[in-house]
């Protein structure tokens, strides 16, 4: 990756890559507005408090942001528990080692954005409904809701915002909270786990048991991430020189890890919300071409690592079927927490649950000289025992609820 | 009821399903709260189309979908409901690079729900592969859910398929977390949870809008609305 340190990261970024040095005004900073609801008492803020241990950290624009690291409510993605189990197990195997507290239950929904970008079947006041009622719940529980899922990440934003800017919105939104016996709460920041696990790259890094020196990483901004709502995105200078965000790619280098760059790295993955379902042949062609080929041919790439959930999915299901046409690529997708936790010592069947992916992701563990064969073993050995009604193993113990 | 706050609207009206006149369609577009944010003007410039992924891999273009909506030619706005819109990947790769801060994304998104809501004819040819996803969605406010991953829904995604869908129930209980051990949902749902999302759904005219879109999904979801309300109602 470059080295030169531009110090006038932000200025890059605003006049170069997303061209709004026309617009001279930078956006309101709607958590100053929503301060000012609060005080006026139309809304409740859930606050970032001392006992979430926040790390302050720099978005695009040179504002900060409060990073709460302990006492977290996790905001589940059905994706990733649906269908990359491991992006969770991680991220709270993680939370275990670095002994902090959080709250893991079944009071929660997704946040319903996937179906409304795809289909278009719900609207403003059902997106906003559902935030605020997942965020309400965060709350009277006293946890702080940590979003797991990219997408939902970039619509609460998006709500956040609308529902500071729009009195009719709040209105509305409180009279169904009413019927559901909830008030409008709406967090302090809206935080994602990616921005989580940057704040504590470095005590994450000292968890590392393996080297990964010789390992070539290429990363894949999420767009719903970094992209919805830009200006409350993490930059740093030292990253990339702040003309990129900070997360994902901060922690691979933190975990000693090579991160090289690749010319498409701008794009998104292909996945589409709709296409994924409904036109795979966009989906396949674009991840393949237009990521993981050059991720490879450029970039010599060993991993491709993500921090959102439908960009893991398709990079990784589509490489396959690339074969039809002459793709033989094999590269190994999975999200950054997935590749902190094994580097870190977690077991890559039983936690990082790697099985599900479908790229072929033993190379690169043969590479980091973790034995996956002896984890493949215990494993199967385990599903054996579960078979013959062996009780499950939890890395936490949910409260009765 | 549609929430009309004069010259804008917060959501569409399930019962006007069927109104589909190019004018009226047009008007929903522009007047959805959410219309101005998406559109400053246009240069024409074509930066959104030039990142664009599906201005890449079909007949499609944001500035084209922006241009025609300011045009105010409300017939070439209704073709472009039809089919042309939902090429649109969703990523906002234009709405950050707009040098007039639009959204072209937003702006697709808008006209997405207008042609849902307003029952349009693409959109139950559109919707037909979606069933599934609408039927969790509804009923749990899941949206992917392990049992979901079949063989023959994914011949694509390669050999490795069928396996996970093969001992599904064991695989997911050796996920070492207890709300991810099962097999229809992507975690474990409270019933209490699934209640309020019906509520939602029922206040927010969602539940009408498939009721009238769908009715053989509606009967489905009805019939597990009633099954959870009945659990939440008798614990009480
Ligand atoms: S949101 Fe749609 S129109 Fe905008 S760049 Fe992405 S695919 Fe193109
Ligand atoms: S980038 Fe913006 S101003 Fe340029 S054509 Fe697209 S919508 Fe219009």
């Amino acid at each position: 990756m470059a080295t030169e340190l531009r110090t006038t990261g932000w200025d890059f970024v605003t006049t170069k890559v997303d061209k709004r040095a026309i617009q001279r005004q930078n956006p309101d900073d709607p958590r100053e507005h929503l301060r000012e609801l609060e005080a006026r008492g139309e809304v409740k803020i859930i606050p970032i408090t001392e006992e979430n241990q926040p790390i302050e950290v720099e978005t695009l624009l040179g504002r900060t942001k409060l990073i709460p690291t302990t006492k977290l409510w996790h905001h589940k993605s059905c994706g990733q528990c649906g269908n990359i189990p491991g992006y969770p197990t991680s991220i709270i195997w993680l939370m275990n080692r670095l002994g902090l507290e959080y709250l893991d239950e079944t009071h929660q929904t997704s946040c319903t954005a996937w179906n409304y970008h795809g289909s278009g079947t719900s609207n403003l006041v059902a997106l906003a409904s559902v935030a605020v009622r997942n965020w309400h719940r965060a709350y009277e529980t006293g946890y702080f809701p940590l979003i797991h899922c990219g997408t939902s990440f970039g619509n609460y934003k998006e709500i956040r915002n609308l529902l500071v800017e729009h009195k009719e919105l709040r209105d509305e939104v409180r009279r169904i909270m009413a019927k559901v016996g909830r008030e409008l709460v709406i967090p302090q920041e809206i935080v994602h786990y990616s921005e989580w696990l940057h704040v504590l790259r470095k005590r994450v890094a000292a968890l590392k048991v393996y080297d990964a020196s010789q390992v070539v990483t290429t990363v894949h901004p999420a767009c719903h991430v970094w992209k919805m709502i830009p200006d409350d995105v993490i930059y740093d200078r030292e990253i990339y020189g702040g003309e990129r965000p900070a997360p994902t790619t901060a922690i691979l280098l933190e975990l000693g890890a090579k991160v090289r760059d690749y010319s498409t790295w701008y794009d998104c993955c292909g996945f589409g919300f709709r296409h994924i379902l409904t036109e795979r042949e966009f989906s396949r062609s674009f991840s393949l071409e237009r990521k993981i080929k050059v991720m490879v041919e450029e970039a010599q790439s060993d991993v491709a690592i993500t921090q959102d959930t439908g960009c893991t999915t398709t990079l990784d299901k589509n490489q396959w079927i690339g074969k039809a046409h002459g793709y033989h690529y094999d590269l190994p997708v999975m999200a950054d927490v997935q590749f902190a936790a094994l580097l870190a010592g977690a077991d890559p069947y039983k936690v990082v649950q790697l099985q599900w992916h479908t790229a072929g992701w033993e190379n690169l563990l043969d590479k980091i000289g973790i034995d996956w064969r002896a984890s493949k073993k215990r494993y199967e050995a385990y599903l054996e025992e579960l078979k013959n009604g062996a009780v499950p193993e939890q890395l936490y113990l949910a409260p009765n609820d | 009821m549609s929430q009309d706050l004069g010259d804008v609207h917060l959501r569409l009206d399930p019962d006007d399903v069927g109104i589909q006149d190019a004018d009226s369609l047009l008007k929903a577009i522009r007047t959805d709260v959410r219309y101005h944010e998406a559109v400053h003007g246009c240069l024409n410039c074509g930066v959104c189309s030039g990142s664009c992924p599906s201005h890449r891999f079909f007949d499609y273009s944001p500035r084209v979908v922006v241009q025609t909506v300011l045009s105010g030619d409300a017939e070439a706005v209704k073709d472009m409901m039809d089919e042309y819109i939902w090429a649109c990947a969703q990523c906002y790769t234009c709405a950050m690079r707009c040098p007039l801060q639009n959204s072209p994304g937003g702006l697709v998104m808008i006209m997405r729900e207008v042609a849902v809501w307003r029952g349009m004819e693409a959109v139950h040819r559109l919707l037909k592969p979606y069933g599934r996803v609408l039927l969790k969605v509804l009923s749990l406010g899941n949206q992917l859910t392990p049992d979901m991953i079949q063989p023959d829904f994914f011949p694509d995604w390669g050999p490795k398929i069928p396996w996970s869908s093969t001992d599904l129930a064991i695989k997911r209980k050796a996920i070492p977390v207890y709300t991810l051990q099962v097999t229809t949902s992507a975690w474990r749902v409270s019933p209490e949870t699934s209640y309020e999302l019906y509520t939602i759904y029922e206040e927010t005219g969602v539940f009408k809008l498939i009721e009238q879109i769908d009715p053989n999904l509606y009967e489905v979801v009805a019939d597990m609305v009633e099954e959870v309300r009945d659990t939440v109602d008798s614990a009480q």
